[in-house]
C-alpha cells in the first residue's frame, strides 16, 4: 500500500461527495442561442431559437424580442420541441440592437429568467430603413405585426451590460476551482504530515 | 399579590391608558368595586362569544357576511324515496333549529343547551345539490362541474344532495350546531362528507383583512367589494350558487421554492400581497407592464394573471377555509383549502375562471383538487318561514 493510490482514492471520494451537490443542476438554464449572445448579424434572422439544458414545458415558456426602444417585436407563440423553444418573427428585423428575453420553468418549479442582446447590421438592407409602412412581403405574415421603429443604420455595437443570462460555464468553472482548491489543501496537509 | 398586580397596572398606565380606562368603565358598569375586578380583559373579546348574525332575511346569512374563524361543510345524500313533502319537513326542522342556534338559543330538545349560549356569530347556510331537485321532481339550476385535467377527485369529498355550511368564531359552537343539525337530518339521509376548516381567529387581524392560506399566500384579495359584491353574488330573488372544492396543498414541494419562485407562481408578493406590477395589496395588476428585458412583469402563467376578471359581473366571491388534518407517519402534511366560491351563476362566472386556471396556472404544480360539489343556495326566509319554501311547499 503506497500513499499515492490512497490520496487518489480520497480525491475520488471527495468528487463523489461534492459533484452531486452543485446546486444549479436541478434548475434549467440556457445552453445555446441563435442568434447568439452579442452576435452581429449581416442578415436579419427569421426566428429566435433557444436550446436549454432540460426539457421545456410549453405551457410555462415565454420568449420575447424587443428593440432598442424597448418595444415588443411581434413573434409567433413559442414552438417547443423537447429542450428547444423557437419564436418566428412576424416581419423582418431592421438594423439595430435587439434584446431576447426568456422565462421558463424548471421541472422543480423554479422560474429561470434571462436575456441577451444581438445586433442586426445588414450592409445592404433589402428593405429601406424608416417607418416601415409598405412592405411587399410582410403582408403574408401575421396580420397584426407591431412594426418596429428604426433606430437608423448606425453601427451599434452589441451592448451587453444588462444581460442576466445564466450560463453554466461559470458554474462548471467554479465547481472545478473548488475541487482543485480542496485537492490542493488535502495534498498540502498530507505533505506537511509526512 | 393583588397589590403587586395593581401596582403593575398603575405602572403600565402610560402604555395602557385606554385599556385601563376601558377596564375601569367595565368594572363600574357591572357595579363591581375596583378592588375585586379581575385582570382586565379587552372589552371587544367579550363580544366575540355573544356576537349574533341575523338568520332571517331575503338572503341567507353566511355568504357575504365576514367569514368567522371556523367552518364545517356538511354534505348529505338523501335517503331513497325522500320526496318533495319529506324535503319540506326536513327543511322546516333544519330552518327552525338553525334560526334558534344562530341567535344563541338551544335547539328544540337540545341535550346540551349550555353549548348554545355563545353563538359567536354562528351562521348556517343551506345549499341544494342537483340530486335534491331530482328527488323533488324539479329542474336543477346547477349541474356538476365538467372534469378538468388537473382534477384528482375522490368520491369521499365530492357531490351531495344537501349542504350545510356552519360558520362561527368558536370551534365548539360549530361542533354543537353540527351535532344538533345532523340529528335533525339523519332520518332523511346519510352524511356524505364533512369538511372542517379554519381561518385566522377573531382579534388576530382587523376586520376585513385578507386571510393567509396554508401556503402562506394572501387569499381573497381580488374578491368583489361593496356594490360589485351584490352584482357578482346575488340573483334578484336572493338566491346564489356555491362551489365547494377541496384543494390539497403540495406543501412539501412548495417549501423547496425560493420566495421569488413562489411570487412568480402567484403573481403577488408573499409579504404584502401586492401584484408584482404594483406596490400595495389592492393595486390593480398591470398585465401590460414589461421589465427592462421585455418580459411581462406579471408572468402570463401566474395564478393572478390567469384568474383575473376585470368585469365585476364575472368575479366570484372566494370564501375559503384552510384545512389541516393529521400528517402521515413521515410527517408529510395533509393540508389545503376548503375552497368555497359564491357567485350568481356558475356557468357564467366560475367556469370560465376554472377553465383558464386548469389550462395554464403555474400554481397548479402545488395544488391538487381532490373534491368538488355544486349547490344552489336558495333565498333566505322571514321569521316563521323556512329555507326552500318557494321550491318545496
Amino acid at each position: 500500500m503506497t500513499g499515492v493510490p490512497r490520496s487518489l482514492l480520497a480525491l475520488a471520494a471527495l468528487l463523489f461527495v461534492l459533484v452531486p451537490g452543485v446546486p444549479a443542476w436541478a434548475h434549467n438554464a440556457l445552453a445555446e442561442a441563435s442568434p447568439a449572445k452579442n452576435a452581429t448579424l449581416k442578415k436579419a434572422p427569421s426566428e429566435v431559437r433557444l436550446r436549454f439544458l432540460q426539457k421545456l414545458d410549453p405551457t410555462y415558456t415565454t420568449i420575447t424580442v424587443s428593440n432598442a426602444a424597448k418595444e415588443q417585436i411581434a413573434t409567433s407563440a413559442p414552438a417547443v420541441d423537447e429542450a428547444t423553444g423557437v419564436v418566428t418573427l412576424a416581419a423582418p428585423l431592421t438594423n439595430g440592437v435587439y434584446t431576447v428575453a426568456y422565462q421558463v420553468v424548471s421541472t422543480d418549479g423554479h422560474t429561470v429568467k434571462g436575456s441577451y442582446q444581438f445586433t442586426v447590421d445588414d450592409p445592404a438592407p433589402a428593405l429601406e430603413p424608416g417607418p416601415a409602412v409598405e412592405k411587399p412581403d410582410a403582408s403574408a405574415a401575421a396580420p397584426s405585426a407591431s412594426v418596429t421603429a428604426e433606430t437608423g443604420p448606425s453601427r451599434a455595437a452589441a451592448a451587453s451590460s444588462t444581460t442576466t443570462t445564466i450560463d453554466i460555464i461559470p458554474i462548471i468553472i467554479a465547481g472545478v476551482v473548488v475541487l482543485l482548491a480542496v485537492a490542493a489543501v488535502f495534498l498540502f496537509l498530507r505533505r506537511r504530515k509526512a | 399579590m393583588t397589590v403587586t398586580r395593581r401596582a403593575l397596572l398603575a405602572g403600565g398606565a402610560v402604555a395602557g391608558v385606554g385599556a385601563a380606562a376601558a377596564a375601569g368603565l367595565a368594572a363600574a358598569g357591572s357595579g363591581r368595586s375596583e378592588g375585586s375586578a379581575p385582570a382586565p380583559v379587552p372589552v371587544s373579546f367579550t363580544d366575540i362569544g355573544t356576537g349574533r348574525v341575523a338568520f332571517h332575511g331575503p338572503r341567507q346569512a353566511g355568504v357575504t357576511t365576514e367569514p368567522p374563524a371556523h367552518a364545517a361543510f356538511l354534505s348529505f345524500t338523501l335517503a331513497k324515496g325522500t320526496d318533495r313533502q319529506a324535503l319540506g319537513r326536513l327543511m322546516r326542522l333544519l330552518t327552525d333549529d338553525a334560526a334558534r342556534l344562530t341567535q344563541g338559543e338551544p335547539a328544540l330538545g337540545d341535550t346540551e343547551a349550555e353549548l348554545a349560549l355563545h353563538p359567536a356569530r354562528l351562521t348556517v347556510t343551506f345549499g341544494f345539490g342537483p340530486g335534491l331537485y331530482r328527488a323533488a321532481g324539479l329542474a336543477s339550476p346547477v349541474t356538476d362541474l365538467p372534469p378538468f385535467a388537473i382534477d384528482r377527485l375522490e368520491d369521499r369529498w365530492s357531490g351531495g344532495d344537501l349542504l350545510l355550511q356552519i360558520c362561527a368564531d368558536d370551534a365548539l359552537t360549530v361542533t354543537h350546531a353540527q351535532r344538533m343539525l345532523i340529528k335533525d337530518a339523519r332520518p332523511f339521509g346519510a352524511v356524505r362528507w364533512v369538511q372542517r376548516g379554519f381561518r385566522r381567529s377573531a382579534g388576530v387581524h382587523a376586520a376585513g383583512f385578507t386571510q393567509r392560506n396554508v401556503l402562506g399566500q394572501l387569499d381573497g384579495t381580488a374578491n368583489p367589494r361593496d356594490a360589485a359584491m351584490d352584482t357578482a353574488v346575488w340573483n334578484p330573488d336572493g338566491s346564489t350558487t356555491l362551489v365547494v372544492r377541496r384543494i390539497r396543498a403540495e406543501i412539501e414541494t412548495w417549501d423547496l421554492l425560493s420566495v421569488t419562485d413562489k411570487e412568480n407562481a402567484v403573481g403577488r408578493r408573499m409579504t404584502s400581497g401586492a401584484p408584482l406590477s404594483g406596490r400595495d395589496e389592492f393595486d390593480e395588476p398591470d398585465f401590460a407592464q414589461l421589465d427592462d428585458t421585455g418580459l411581462p412583469v406579471m408572468p402570463d402563467f401566474s395564478h393572478v394573471t390567469r384568474a383575473r376578471m376585470s368585469d365585476p359581473r364575472l368575479k366570484i366571491l372566494r370564501r375559503p377555509y384552510n384545512y389541516d388534518e393529521a400528517p402521515d407517519a413521515q410527517g408529510r402534511p395533509d393540508s389545503g383549502l376548503v375552497f368555497a366560491s359564491y357567485q350568481a351563476d356558475i356557468d357564467r362566472q366560475f367556469l370560465p375562471i376554472q377553465r383558464r386556471l386548469a389550462e395554464k396556472d403555474l400554481l397548479n404544480e402545488w395544488t391538487t383538487p381532490i373534491g368538488s360539489a355544486v349547490f344552489a343556495v336558495p333565498p333566505g326566509c322571514s321569521a316563521g318561514g323556512w329555507i326552500g319554501e318557494r321550491l318545496l311547499a
